[in-house]
């Protein structure tokens, strides 16, 4: 018979089930599209929103201090190439 | 939950103490329970050793162990009852953690 080696943990749960500080996560906040092109549109209609400029502001649209772009006159949502990489959303009235 | 089984055919001698299963009271490292009864049994198990070789075999199985007396022994008889003992003692202040029976 051999003497047992002292493991004072002997009889617990093995290795595992420690618990983490982690685990916490602000809600989403919906970012994106908020019209989708060819769309009728009002002034002062929120576009898209985001953080810092994926889209730029085109025609008849501008960049509140959010960032979120939006429409300046009622008419129809263009998204646009700007550039070789970058994008932006334009607002074009409708002929009466 | 630790369950200690004791086996005897007759009231006078303990023939087999199976010793399974986790305490569950906290986790790995911190369970004071399981560091109690594990304590408990190594001192036991060494201190028969230390006083005779031929009285107990002991098996680690999944999850525990199985203590078998072999021989007849005052002093050895006095420890695995002592050990007993303690460990119902445990229980009753830790009954969701381990049971004697």
């Amino acid at each position: 018979m051999n003497r047992l080696v002292l493991n004072i943990q002997y009889f617990a749960h093995h290795k595992g089930q420690g618990s983490t500080s982690n685990g916490r996560d602000s809600a989403g906040r919906r970012l994106g599209a908020k019209a989708s092109d060819g769309e009728f549109v009002t002034a002062g209609s929120i576009l898209y929103r985001q953080r810092g400029t994926k889209m730029f502001a085109g025609k008849n649209a501008r960049r509140g201090n959010d960032d979120t772009v939006f429409a300046t006159v009622d008419g129809i949502v263009k998204f646009e190439r700007l550039g070789r990489d970058k994008k932006q959303v334009s607002v074009y009235a409708v002929e009466e | 939950m630790i369950k200690v089984a004791v086996e005897s055919k007759n009231k006078k001698h303990i023939d087999q103490i199976k010793i399974v299963g986790h305490a569950d009271y906290d986790d790995y490292g911190k369970d004071i329970v399981c560091s109690s009864v594990s304590s408990i049994v190594t001192t036991t198990v060494n201190g028969i050793y230390e006083i005779n070789r031929e009285y107990l075999q002991v098996e680690e199985i999944k999850d525990g162990m199985i203590l078998t007396i072999l021989k007849e022994d005052t002093i050895c008889d006095k420890l695995i009852k002592n050990m007993l003992n303690l460990l119902s003692e445990l229980s009753e202040n830790y009954p969701e953690n381990i049971m004697v029976k």
